[in-house]
This record gives C-alpha cells, structure tokens and sequence, in this order.
C-alpha cells in the first residue's frame, strides 16, 4: 500500500539530506503512527507520501516512494492527491475561503475534479453525516472553533475517497476538546478502511488509536513495531521524543530503586497501576 | 465576512447574480454616455432608489451614497462652480473667485452620474451574496482563480482585522501611544505591520498545499456544487439590457442626445 | 515547479495582456494628447471612453496576468490583500497624511514578480470596490502599474540595496500619479474624496486645467506615499528570517534580495 524504500530527499539549495535511506512500509487499511522531534524531517516525510515532494517543492528525491499503487515521482501531483489526501496543522490555513459555506468548503476538491452534481451531493451527505457536521453545513468555516475547522479540513480531503489519509500533526494548534473531535473522527475514517497515517506528538493518543509506531530520526524509520513496544522503548529519549508519563514516571521510581528494574516499563494507566503494585509488594 | 450583503427576502434578491450586474453596467454605461445631469437624476430616482427601497435596503443605500458621494459632491460644486474655464453667466462673487452657472451645471452633472456609478453598484452589492456573484461568474467562465482571490480575501479580512486589533491592544498595554504628533502615531504602525506581513509568510506554504490537496490544479472543467437559479425571463432580460444600453450609447455619440 | 500549474492557454492569456495594454495606452493618449474638446470637466464621450477604456484593459490584463500564476503563488494573494486594506483602513484611522495601502501589493511584486504584483493590485481594487467603495474600481489599472513597476525594480536588484528602495518608491509613485491624473480628472472631476478634492480645487485656483490639477495632486502625495511603503518593505523584508524568503523562486532566480547566494533554478 505504501511502500518507501532507501529514500533520499534534500529540500532545492540544500545540501542537507532531510530524509537519508529511508525504508517505510505499511500495509492497507492500518493506522501507522509516526513520532519524531521536532525538525526531524515528519512534514518532509508527510509530503513526501503525498506527492507533494516532489512535485510542489522540487529538490532531489532519491529511491523508490509507491504510494496507493502510483510510482510517486513519475505520477502527477493530481493523480495522487486524487488517491491520498494530506491534512496538516493549521486549521485557518486549510480553510480555503474559496466558498462561503461549510458545505461548499466541502465540496470544493470535488468542483475542480469535475465530478458529476449529483454525486457531489450525495458525497457532502455522507461525510456530513459521519463527522457530524450537520448542524455546521450552511455557516461559514470561518466562523467555527479550531477543532470544528480542522474537522472540515479533513472531511473535504475525505469526500474525494482518498485511499490513504496522511495528517502531519492535526492537534497541534488544538484544545483537548478540539483534539478529541478529530481523534474521533481518525477513528470512523479508519473504521471505514482508509489507510491512516498519523504524525503526532501526543503519545498517548497514538497508543490508544494506531496499529503500528515508528519513530523517525536522523531521516530514517529508526524503530517500528506494536504501540507498546515502542514507547516502552529505552531510547525514545535518545531521539528526542520523550515518553509517556507512566513510563517517564516507573523509569524514575526504578532508578531511585523503588521497583524491580527489570520489569516492562508500563505505557498506559493500568499497566502503570500493576507495575507499582509489584514494586510495592516487594 | 466583511461585505455590504443584507441577508433580504425580495425579487432582487432572487435574481440571478449576471442579470443584476448586467443592469449595473447598462446604467453605468448609460449615464456616462448621456452628457445631461437629468439622466442621470432620473435614473437614480426613478429606477435605483425605488428597486432600494423595495428590496428593503433603501435606508441602507442612502446611508452609504452620502458618505461616499456627499464630499464628492461639495469639492465639484465649489471647484467647478468657481474654476470652471467656460464661465459665462456669473451667479455671485466671493473676493476675487467668481461662480458661474456653466460651472455649477457640470458640477451637477458630474456628481449626479458618480451617485448613479456608485448607488447602483452598492445596489448590486447590498442584494447579492458575494459567493452567488463568484459562483454564477464562474459558471459563465470566469477563471476559478479570479473566484478564489476574491471569495478567500473577503472571508480573511475579519481575520486579519482582529488580528491588527489584538497587536495594537498588545501595544497600548506596554504603553505605546496612538495618539499625539504624526510621527508618534506613524510608528504605531511598523510593529503592527511586520506581525501581519510575518503571518502571510509563515502561512504561504499551507495554504499552498491545502489548494493543491484540493484539486485546484485539474484543468478538468469546474462543476458547481450550488445552483444560481436562472430562468428565460432574465436571459431574454440581460439580452434587453444590453441592447437598450449600446443603442443609447450610439446615439449619444452621435449627437443626438446632446 | 509544480506539475499542477499548466498553462492550457498561454497563448490566449498572452494575447488578454497585450490587448488590455494597447487599450490603456490607446485610453491614455487619447486622453493626454488627444486633447478631447471636453476636456474641461469630463462630460461626454471621454467620460465613457476614459471609464470603458481604463476597466476593461484592467480586466484584460488581470484575467491574462492570474493564470501565469502557480497556486503557491496564487495563495499569497488574498492574505497579501487583506494586509493592504486592513493597514490602510488603519493609516487613515490614525489620521495620517499618506495611504499607506499598497504595502502588501509591494511585497508580493518584490518576492514572487511582477505578475503576481499586478494580479495583487488589480484585485486589491476590486475586494475595496466590494467592500468599502465602487469609487476605487476605475483606479485598479494604477495599482496594476504599481505591482508592476516594483516587481521589475525588484527584478533588476533595487531591493539588494539598501539606498535604492526609496527612490524606485518614489518613481513608482511619479509613474501612479500620472497614471490616476486622467482617471480622477475624466471619470470623476477631480473630486475623488475629501482631502484630496480640496487640493485638486486649490490647484484648479492657482489657474491650473482639471488635468493638470489633479496630476499636481498626485504628484504632491503618492512618490512620499510609495516612498515610505518601498521603505518599509525594505525593513520588514531585512527582518524576515532567510529561509522565508529563499523559498520564492523569484527571489533565488533573479537574486532579489541582499545576503542571498544566486542559484538558478533548474
């Protein structure tokens, strides 16, 4: 489904290689999470998937990206962004302003692709209905919350069926309620079948909602595996991602020696309960 | 979003975007082509302010021509009236400056055909929902950019706006005044205007990326998503107008009319 | 560049520029050395043909200029706008004697060219018609000159120096008033708003035509005007941050901007 191996990408005028022999690959219909620090190359990678590198920002990209079937560097900008839709941080900025209306915002992808009236119509309805945005469609996307905003953003990327959803750090710019609609909304979309994959910083979200994490570093998927797994991972830190607070919490009990060091670090709130209940029973 | 549109239930309201701006250019032709202020006075009284009045935004238009043509108005009648170069008939003097009657008639008809530019396009205005405008102009081949630019920019001005107002307030409370000589208010603006100019910079490449997401490079033709209701009636209507208004205009040039 | 941005017309929106220019020239000499019989206060044909002449050459010229546009350019467009109206409306606001309402069509002429310059004055004309007043619809062919004329001054190094800014503000301002001169004085009698109305009679008082009173009126407020906005493009430019600006093929292309490698593009 997504299939990126030994990539190599350097932004025009840059001799920094952003990404250097990346190798990704994810299967249809999962949810991948992928964490990084900051500066790390995650929008570089997120536009990378979706043909906006390198088609909108040129540069050198080396290697093989296939994405949805389509050879990424050979194929048109429009003929992947038809198949894999990318959602990024900023909610205002992905308000086109080109309509008025919630539901022309919509609606607008589908205008410029051509696509028959009626089938529009029954497209707005349908993803309307499934994020909820019924009582929103006639007011202005201008006038909504940010959370409300980034949910139209990504309701009018998923009218066009991309089968692939690609969301470069979507909460971001959000408040816990805001970051709760679209963590929601992940879930229907993925629900539904749609390839996800998640740039995110917030690590207990991406336990709780993707099948598989990799972390990138250096311009490489570093370490890749089960949610748990990979949080619990002792280098997180090396590469500047941090860790959850159950984790960061049981690795400092365990080095002032109130647990057993040698017990699996806890990623989630009950396996942090049974870790510190052993190390208090001992 | 910062437009004049008063959301109305009238005909005027109802009709199709091009049959109204197709009427505002016939006028606007018409009154510019006919060199006698009471066309255009008829025009304006007789057409633009009764359709004002009866699509319910009559007070409004008033409103905003007085604002916009009543200073207009003074500055023509003062100095047409007293430096107008074909003064025959003097009506008063005032020191050495005197006021003609030649000069007072261009002033009229001047300011009267600038009232009739501005009522009836502010008509257009204050009747038509921006996006119905873009949408039945784009229907009949305006560029899809050409929307885009204006649709965006209407809808991000409130933004900005709030954004400018929330710099000064930020600037005020550490004691920046805006008020006091010219330079003191002058450099009000250069911390106000490098935040603004700094977001449109910082934000380019997402809304880039956003549009192209979108599709907006297909170069397939564009389908509607809202309906602009049109009929026969008005297409034959539009047709009318058009005529009426080059014939006028032929023979205004001709010199009939004068 | 980007794939998405074909140009299925080129020919054609060449064709819309070529003509909107020969109109406005036509217009203006007509206007200028034709000398028209009325020209004393702008009634009959040089009214029509001055308003007719002036619009559609600025609607020619904005249709066939907007699709050379690529969408990365496109979208600096409407937020570059906003910032000409809302600090503009904020200038007058403050009372200041100058418009201050062009910083944003500057900005976009100095760093994505000349093109994009003039789509950003046309339609800052059009979104103020729509919003504030219809009066501003005949002046959009000055603000397309206006975008022009910076991109070009950009385009040949003006902004790598730090001297040369003002004094191409001041002729892009020389070059805007000559240009309005005819559309204030045939279109609108020289009365185009208050303040400026008033100069336009006291220089009519002083035994000047209309022509040349409302041409002395520009000359008197627009070089200061776009002398101080050239300026503080400069400033605001020297303060952004490098890798803003290196991101505009236009500015690595013709190397726009001081402390900045020239590459070509490939």
């Amino acid at each position: 489904m997504i299939d990126l191996a030994g990539v190599t990408y350097a932004y025009p005028d840059s001799e920094r290689n952003v990404l250097a022999g990346l190798d990704l690959s994810i299967s249809e219909g999962s949810v991948y999470g992928i964490v990084g620090a900051s500066g790390a190359g995650k929008t570089t990678l997120a536009k990378t998937i979706a043909g906006f590198i390198p088609h909108a920002e040129g540069g050198d990209l080396e290697g093989r990206v296939t994405v949805a079937g389509l050879d990424v560097p050979t194929a048109t900008l429009l003929d992947v962004v038809t198949r894999v839709g990318l959602v990024s941080q900023n909610p205002f900025n992905q308000i086109t302003g080109a309509r008025f209306t919630v539901e022309e915002e919509i609606a607008f992808g589908l205008e410029n692709l051509g696509t028959s009236r009626a089938e529009m119509l029954e497209r707005v309805d349908a993803v309307v209905d499934q994020f909820g945005l019924e009582e929103l469609r006639s007011r202005s996307p201008y006038a909504l919350s940010g959370g409300q905003q980034q949910l139209v953003a990504i309701a009018s990327i998923m009218v066009m069926r991309p089968s692939i959803l690609v969301m470069d750090e979507p909460t971001s710019q959000l408040d816990p309620g805001g970051t709760r609609l679209v963590f929601d909304v992940i879930e229907r979309v993925a629900q539904q079948g749609t390839t996800v994959v998640m740039f995110e910083h917030k690590l207990e979200l991406l336990r709780d909602h993707a099948d598989t994490l990799g972390v990138l570093a250096e311009g490489r998927i570093v370490l890749s595996g089960s949610p748990r797994d990979v949080l619990a991972d002792e280098r997180l830190a090396e590469w500047g991602v941090g860790s959850t607070r159950f984790t960061a919490a049981a690795r400092a009990a365990a080095s002032a020696g109130l647990v057993d060091r040698k017990a699996e670090l806890p990623v989630s709130l009950a396996e942090a309960t049974g870790y510190f209940a052993k190390g208090a029973n001992r | 979003m910062s437009t004049l549109y008063l959301d109305r239930q009238s005909p005027l309201h109802r009709l199709n975007p091009v049959t109204k701006l197709v009427g505002v250019l016939a006028v606007v032709l018409v009154v510019f082509a006919v060199p006698v202020w009471w066309a255009s006075a008829a025009i304006l009284v007789g057409v633009v302010v009764p359709i004002a009045a009866f699509s319910g935004v009559g007070r409004r238009l008033l409103v905003i021509c007085s604002v916009l043509v009543g200073p207009l108005l003074v500055v023509l009648v003062v100095a047409q009236g007293f430096f107008y170069p074909g003064r025959e008939t003097i009506l008063f003097e005032w020191g050495p400056f005197r006021f003609s009657l030649e000069g007072l008639q261009i002033a009229i008809a001047v300011g009267a055909r600038t009232a009739v530019l501005v009522a009836a396009t502010m008509l257009l205005l204050l009747t038509t929902h921006p996006g119905a405008l873009m949408t039945a102009l784009t229907e009949r081949g305006m560029p899809p950019k050409i929307s885009y630019v204006i649709s965006s920019t209407l809808q991000i001005i409130p933004a900005f706006r709030g954004r400018a107002e929330s710099i000064l307030l930020a600037q005020r409370s550490r004691g920046l005044r805006t008020k006091g000589n010219i330079f003191r208010r002058a450099a009000v603006l250069l911390p106000l205007v490098t935040p603004l100019v700094l977001g449109v910079f910082v934000d380019v490449e997402e809304r880039s990326t956003a549009m192209e997401a979108r599709a907006f490079g297909s170069t397939r033709s564009r389908v509607s998503y809202a309906v602009i209701p049109d009929s026969r009636a008005q297409r034959v209507a539009r047709w009318v107008l058009v005529i009426v208004a080059f014939a006028i205009v032929g023979l205004a040039f001709a010199g009939v009319l004068s | 560049m980007s794939l998405t941005t074909e140009q299925p017309n080129k020919t054609r929106n060449l064709v819309f520029i070529i003509l909107g220019a020969v109109i406005i020239v036509a217009t203006y000499l007509y206007l200028i050395i034709g000398q028209p019989a009325d020209i004393a206060a702008g009634l009959g044909p040089s009214a029509l043909i001055a308003l007719a002449g002036y619009l559609i050459g600025a609607v020619l010229i904005g249709v066939g200029t907007i699709h050379r546009l690529p969408t990365n350019t496109l979208v600096l467009i409407p937020v570059a706008i906003a910032v000409n109206i809302v600090v503009g409306q904020l200038t007058a606001a403050l009372g200041l004697p100058f418009y201050f309402d062009s910083i944003g069509t500057i900005l976009v002429a100095v760093v994505a060219g000349p093109a994009a310059g003039a789509v950003t004055g046309a339609f800052s004309n059009v979104i103020w018609g729509l919003t504030l007043s219809p009066l501003a619809l005949p002046f959009a062919i000055t603000a397309i000159v206006i975008g022009v004329v910076a991109g070009y001054a950009a385009r040949i190094g003006v902004f790598r120096t730090y001297w040369a800014p003002p004094i191409a503000g001041a002729v892009t301002g020389v070059i805007a008033a000559l240009v309005s001169a005819p559309i204030s004085a045939f279109i609108f009698g020289g009365a185009t708003g208050g303040g400026t109305g008033a100069i336009v009679t006291a220089f009519q008082a002083m035994g000047n035509s209309l022509l040349g009173a409302t041409t002395l009126q520009g000359l008197l407020s627009d070089p200061l005007d776009k002398l101080i906005t050239f300026t503080v493009v400069m400033l605001i430019l020297l303060a952004l941050p490098t890798r803003f600006k290196q991101r505009f093929p236009f500015v690595r292309q013709y190397n726009v901007l001081p402390g900045m490698k020239n590459k070509k593009l490939d």
